[in-house]
């Protein structure tokens, strides 16, 4: 059984009609790419799944469960991490802090914190500073930090290389690298050659549709049916 | 022909030396005297936590949701006279200073769980269906409600014999005659006659402003508050449930908007009175906006600088300096044309605050 299933969903922003019947499916322990030129409904998709942006029609299924229409908060405590596209820090809250949001009620923040500083051992130097003040890097690690840190078993991560100089994607793609070992990941990225690194399978969105889709294994943008929906 | 030099000198003669100078030499020499000053000062520090009072329940509904609660004076007119109530019905002529000042203290926390739960269920009920819509509506729908307590206010006064303008004098004299009267430890001190009620509001203030600011900084629920103040949707995808955070926050604006008026009815310049509504509005809305809206640390900043500027210029102008008693007033407005101006964000107000 798939984690998460998307069938036939369409979603819209007022009467724009953005997803026209996706479906798509991540299995689970698999690094699964969007890919797409701008616009195309890559950010929609993660919005649709965490229900920040319902779909009018189509079901989102995660872990066998109908999630269509449920309060994100609910999609959210099921298992699902949300790394949105511009980080979305607390900007007036310390790294600490921010991490404490996202460790649920119930959860052992001590031992989760401390979890997430060995793993992003600058967010431990900066844990009081706050979050406004931090490097892009910097506010990237945190932000891959909160997704993971509710013991997700699915993160949804947008765009992590955006912004980001060509050095400090490198330490992103590694931390990206390790949580895959231990999270589904289903990743926005533009950077084609970094998404094809990271993933295991890929979807092409094209006009709100899945148009090609397949293992990521030798695939360039060179390749013909990639390339006619990737340049401009 | 009198020349322009002599013009001057004797111009100068006429309105500075003989008519403006005395008053200003004479203003300055009193406003440095010791009961002067502490005058200003107690006083000042006196209003300023009761402007702290009145608006920090707005600045938190607005801090998280982005609602600005038009029906928060009338909830404060509402603690005003359900307090009034309590004390005249529970307190007899003979009841004690300690009486007294318990008896206040139970009627705050009683009247603010009461208003407390009225203000959640308010959010549930009327606020929750018309998120989606634009801020018109909220602002459409509270200045409904406040109209509404008010002149609900109105009848019911009316019908027991109590007038609804200027005070309902039985409810403001329930205050001990400690608190009502020239403090005997602020004249010995600095023989100056300051009401005890100023000292009672300063440490009502501070413990209230502690009160909130531990809430704030010091439990989860706080955290998801202030984080839910700068992005509401992240926290929802979080795992949080906002809307249950939304209708927690309503609520405590709601109930602190009446422990404000709580306080106000033993105030001597106030009192339980329809005119609550308007007044504790205004002046609500003039620490939020100085101090930035949804912001904590501005609304007590900007408590503290009013405060400090009613105390200062009712001395200048209503204690005979110079004598034009509605002057405290603009001054305060003028504090608030002068903010909008200067820094239209407020003190500590960030540029995109509140979900909606």
């Amino acid at each position: 059984m798939a984690l998460l299933e998307l069938e036939g969903v369409h979603t819209y922003y007022g009467e724009s009609h953005i997803l026209q019947g996706v479906d798509l499916h991540v299995e689970e322990n698999e690094v699964v790419a969007l890919i797409g030129r701008n616009g195309v409904g890559k950010t929609t998709t993660l919005r649709t799944i965490m229900q920040l942006t319902p779909p009018r029609e189509g079901t989102v299924r995660y872990d066998g469960v109908d999630v269509t229409g449920r309060p994100t908060h609910e999609v959210a405590t099921n298992g699902i991490g949300w790394v949105p596209e511009d980080r979305r820090m607390f900007g007036y809250l310390t790294v600490e802090e921010n991490i404490r949001v996202a460790v649920p009620p119930e959860g052992d923040f001590e031992r989760l914190r401390d979890e997430m500083f060995e793993l992003f051992p600058d967010l431990e130097r900066f844990r009081e500073k706050e979050a406004r003040n931090l490097s892009g890097g910097q506010q990237q690690m945190l932000a891959i930090a909160r997704g993971m840190v509710g013991d997700n078993d699915l993160l949804l991560v947008d765009e992590p290389s955006e912004g980001l100089a060509p050095l400090i994607v490198e330490q992103v793609v590694e931390v990206l690298r390790e949580a895959s070992a231990e999270t589904t990941m289903v990743l926005v990225e533009q950077n084609f050659p970094l998404a094809m690194d990271l993933a295991d399978r890929f979807y092409l969105l094209d006009h709100g549709t899945v148009v090609e889709s397949g293992s990521t294994e030798g695939v360039t943008a060179e390749d013909e049916r990639i390339r006619r929906y990737l340049s401009a | 022909m009198m020349d322009t030099l002599t013009l001057l000198t004797t111009l100068e003669a006429v309105l500075v030396g003989d008519t403006l100078t005395p008053l200003f030499t004479d203003g300055l020499r009193s406003f440095f005297r010791p009961d002067t000053l502490a005058r200003i000062f107690i006083e000042g520090l006196g209003k300023a936590a009761i402007y702290f009072i009145i608006a920090i329940g707005l600045t938190l509904v607005f801090g998280l949701m982005g609602i600005l609660n038009f029906a928060h004076g009338a909830f404060a007119m509402v603690g005003a006279y359900l307090g009034g109530i309590l004390m005249v019905v529970g307190l007899s002529s003979g009841s004690g200073t300690f009486t007294r000042i318990a008896f206040f203290v139970v009627v705050v926390a009683v009247i603010f769980a009461l208003l407390t739960a009225v203000g959640a269920a308010l959010e549930i009920g009327l606020v929750r269906p018309i998120y989606d819509r634009t801020p018109m509506y909220q602002i459409l729908l509270t200045f409904g409600v406040g109209l509404i307590l008010e002149e609900l206010a109105r009848i019911i006064a009316s019908a027991r014999g109590i007038q609804p303008e200027p005070t309902w004098a039985a409810a403001q004299a329930t205050i001990p005659t400690v608190l009502g009267t020239p403090s005997e430890i602020l004249l010995n001190l600095f023989g100056a006659r300051i009401r005890g009620f100023y000292l009672f509001a300063i440490v009502a203030g501070a413990i209230l402003a502690a009160i909130v600011w531990a809430f704030l900084t010091k439990t989860l629920y706080g955290l998801y508050i202030r984080a839910g103040s700068e992005d509401p949707e992240m926290v929802e995808a979080l795992g949080i449930d906002v809307r249950k955070a939304f209708t927690v926050v309503f609520g405590l604006g709601i109930g602190l908007a009446a422990v404000g008026g709580v306080f106000l009815m033993w105030d001597p310049t106030e009192g339980p009175s329809v005119l609550l509504n308007l007044d504790v509005l205004l002046y609500a809305f003039v620490v939020v906006v100085i101090g930035g809206l949804g912001s904590f640390k501005g609304t007590l900043v900007a408590a503290i600088i009013v405060g400090m500027a009613d105390s200062f210029t009712t001395w200048v102008f209503a204690r005979g300096i110079i004598d034009f008693s509605g002057l405290p007033e603009v001054t305060i407005f003028l504090l608030l044309v002068i903010a909008l101006i200067v820094r239209p964000q407020g003190l500590y107000g960030v540029e995109e605050v509140g979900g909606h």
